[in-house]
């Protein structure tokens, strides 16, 4: 069995923080680029507290880090947590081709059967 | 295919099959044929029910055998398509053995743990089967899906581009 080097507290932090359409706008919008959390805040209809939430629920996950400039402390994506759940799903890889192989053995089988049978 | 078929979160893998695309259809779609293949190794699938028309549900339990015994894990979904020969696509969640979602405290995932979609393509190419199989994870029970894609793919595009790109 190939060996998992994923941190599963983090991947459910990650999907955890992404489980939620403001913070993935949020993180659309970083995307383009650094902005501050008031910068942040326009797009919805929400007070700055809330916003300010969301974003300490990305930071939490990785996946927002904030600048040190004065009171601004412009918010930036860091998409390293992103990276991991490509590689989560790329677990997933090894197991298919290893099913696939059997199907292709099992299909073998079968016609070997169907062989005998008509013999 | 291009880029937006093929979501940061998903695996695809192409095969070919010596057999009809007929036959690749009973490998996923009969019990029988079905539990002959899909264990991992070291494991087996005692139950395989399958409801394979849209809406129908199945369930899987997948047995391993470990050093202190056997453990049991189930899988539960839905049937979303189901086009005879062509293409199968249908949801798989972690489950209890009644085909019931796990509650996230039970499994120690957080709400929002993907439920994943399996995506079965079958071709006939001159009495071979050309498959391609998508499994892709998505965000359970959210209606934004889309955005979720749409999300990750703008996200990915920042992420081959590279940071430092930044404004």
């Amino acid at each position: 069995m190939a060996a998992i080097t994923i941190d599963d507290d983090r991947l459910d932090a990650t999907f955890a923080a992404l489980a939620n359409s403001t913070r993935r706008a949020i993180l659309a919008r970083l995307a383009d680029g650094a902005a501050t959390v008031n910068e942040l805040a326009e797009p919805f209809d929400m007070q700055l507290p809330a916003v300010s939430k969301h974003i300490k629920v990305l930071e939490r996950a990785g996946l927002v880090v904030r600048g040190q400039q004065a009171q601004y402390r412009p918010c930036a994506l860091d998409p390293a947590p992103l990276e991991e759940i490509s590689s989560w799903a790329e677990q997933y890889r090894p197991v298919w081709e290893a099913r696939f192989d059997r199907m292709d053995d099992y299909l073998h089988q079968l016609r070997t059967q169907t062989r005998g049978e008509h013999e | 295919m291009t880029d937006t078929d093929n979501p940061l979160d998903a695996v695809v893998i192409e095969r070919s099959f010596d057999a009809p695309v007929e036959q690749i259809w009973q490998m996923w779609t009969v019990p029988e044929h079905f539990q002959a293949w899909y264990g991992p190794t070291g494991a087996s699938i005692p139950v395989a029910k399958m409801d394979v028309r849209v809406g129908g549900t199945r369930l899987i339990c997948m047995e391993m055998h470990t050093p202190g015994g056997p453990m049991q894990m189930w899988f539960a979904g839905e049937y979303r398509e189901v086009v005879e020969n062509e293409r199968l696509v249908y949801t798989e969640a972690i489950s209890d053995e009644h085909g019931n979602p796990a509650a996230p405290s039970s499994t120690g995932l957080p709400e929002g743990h993907p439920v994943t979609e399996v995506r079965v393509e079958l071709d006939a190419v001159d009495g071979r089967t050309r498959m391609t199989m998508t499994h892709v994870g998505i965000p359970s029970g959210s209606p934004g899906a889309t955005g979720w894609t749409m999300a990750l793919d703008k996200l990915a595009t920042y992420v081959e581009t590279g940071p430092g790109h930044e404004r």
